[in-house]
């Protein structure tokens, strides 16, 4: 080769034309052809990139909770399991809507906190808050797109278990040849939703304070166990659960009659479990070196 | 358009960084070469805003990346080719960047393109990846936002030989194109056909740095690379 290439036609030269020696950029086809795409932007898009908008990120962390297997295994189980403790519930006492609707609280009450907790400490476990950090470094933000969507799905996941409830109910009734019973109490009903969220608030603030889904799960699965021995101990044991215990706390929330001190208790125990372990996990989080 | 400005890193008692200073100009590919456990990582984490210098600082586009309105879509990152869900295709993993920066889904397609991924790879779970085909989806997710500045740690590590040939040209064409690039390899061979200016380092000091023509002097860069790192060697130590 005598003359002189420009960058430009060094590309498009096959790699045999091109002089070894007086290059490193001998190239295979592939790599020129799309400087199209490769290339930076022009200066006048880059003048001003915009921020990356609050629902762009909670829709990228929406679907995170979907797009791999044992997010879409998890859903299923969710959707199996409301089901089968809907239709046994029916089976088993009869066409009572409100008993049917709380049924589904069995499933709800192990998977939505794992739910969770596995969408706040799988960026940690995969790496991939290499990825996500590198995308958006204001790590609030994604912290905070990360907790909504699953406490958007306790909401979903109680709205489905009423709209399951009401098939069952009936044909239960016709099958069983006893009159159903419709009365529900709305304001228990929201109760039971708002436990549900309460739950799953729990398990993201474990799960980002710990930010290890063994551990986190472990010590949300086995409180109701904890506590029951706690209670055990006598009188200061048992002010102790009342106080702390959010199983019990939310009980008069379930039951759609709160009096001033559940309230009171309900928000120590709410502080306890949510808002102080929420606090240090994003304190935590926002400083932690991503490796 | 990317700095270092005497960057040191204490990490757990240790000095990783020890007043790191280079810069990588617009056009130019700059190598980062050290053997293992020399501190290339930790300060490509603290040049993107994921680590913390201890003192110092490391700014590209004239500021911190973490203060750049959505940094992504002007630096180009792999920082990691391995650290991705393996239960999530390869095809996902790039529209979750490309949703992120709110670019049409076309762009997708046309990076697979891009790599040399086929549609039915994309397809594949990245759990399934060989290597190879981790590195070029990394290197395609860094290329989403079509960036000015792209940082590249370890991008031909498990590259075949045509693989490596074709990165080459693909950095050749961005820096021609106006972009910076600062790479890492802790193989020298990989970096000096592409890269302009090296900077060599060793337990996190920097032990040369300049054009490859010059830092070769005569003498193969290969020569000046031993020579240099054998005093922090691991196995000298």
């Amino acid at each position: 080769m005598t003359e002189t290439v420009t960058p430009k036609t060094v590309g498009m030269a096959t790699s045999e034309t091109v002089a070894p020696e007086t290059t490193g950029v001998s190239t295979d086809d592939t790599a020129t052809d799309d400087v199209d795409t490769i290339g930076p932007k022009t200066a006048d898009v880059h003048r001003a990139p915009a921020p990356i908008p609050f629902h762009r990120l909670l829709a990228v962390e929406t679907r995170k909770l979907f797009d791999t297997r044992s997010g879409k295994i998890m859903t299923g189980t969710l959707v199996a399991l409301t089901l089968a403790s809907v239709i046994g519930r029916g089976v088993v006492s009869g066409p009572q809507l409100h008993a049917l609707v709380g049924a589904a609280g069995i499933g709800f009450g192990t998977l939505l906190p794992v739910l969770g907790i596995l969408t706040v400490t799988g960026e940690w476990s995969h790496r991939t808050a290499l990825t996500t950090f590198a995308l958006e470094p204001r790590r609030r933000r994604v912290l905070a797109a990360k907790c909504l969507p699953p406490l958007i799905t306790a909401v979903f996941a109680s709205l489905f278990a009423m709209l399951v409830a009401v098939p069952v109910t009936a044909v239960v009734a016709g099958v069983q040849g006893v009159p159903a019973t419709w009365e529900i109490d709305p304001l228990a009903l929201l109760g039971w939703t708002g436990t549900g969220v309460l739950v799953v608030a729990e398990g993201l603030a474990v799960g980002t304070l710990l930010l290890n889904a063994p551990v986190a799960i472990v010590i949300c699965l086995s409180t109701p166990v904890l506590w029951s021995v706690v209670r055990g101990l006598g009188t200061t044991g048992e002010v102790l659960a009342e106080w702390f215990d959010l199983n019990t706390t939310t009980d008069a929330l379930m039951s759609g009659a709160m009096t001033g001190g559940d309230a009171a208790r309900l928000a120590v125990s709410m502080i306890f479990w949510i808002v102080i372990p929420m606090t240090a996990g994003v304190v935590r989080t926002v400083r932690k070196e991503v490796t | 358009m990317i700095e270092f400005h005497h960057v040191s890193k204490v990490y757990r008692g240790v000095k990783v960084l020890d007043d790191v200073s280079f810069a990588v100009e617009p056009g130019s590919v700059t190598g980062f070469i050290g053997p293992n456990g020399a501190g290339k990582s930790t300060a490509l984490r603290i040049l993107t805003g994921l680590s913390r210098a201890t003192s110092g600082s490391a700014t590209v586009l004239g500021g911190p990346y973490a203060e750049l309105d959505c940094p992504a879509s002007q630096v180009g990152t792999l920082l990691d080719a391995g650290a991705q869900h393996p239960g999530r295709t390869g095809r996902e993993i790039l529209t979750l960047g490309a949703m992120t920066l709110g670019l049409p889904r076309s762009r997708v397609g046309e990076v697979l393109d891009l790599v040399g991924l086929t549609a039915r790879e994309s397809r594949r779970t990245f759990g399934g990846y060989s290597l190879g085909m981790k590195q070029r989806l990394g290197i395609g997710h860094a290329l989403l936002g079509r960036p000015r500045v792209l940082i590249l740690d370890e991008p031909a590590n498990g590259l075949d030989p045509q693989g490596i040939r074709w990165m080459r040209g693909l950095l050749r064409d961005l820096s021609d194109s106006g972009c910076a690039v600062l790479l890492s390899s802790h193989l020298l061979h990989e970096v000096e056909q592409v890269a302009d200016h090296i900077v060599m380092i060793g337990r996190g000091r920097v032990l040369a740095q300049g054009a490859v023509d010059e830092l070769g002097q005569g003498r193969s860069l290969e020569q000046t690379f031993l020579e240099l790192t054998a005093s922090t060697d691991r196995s000298a130590a």
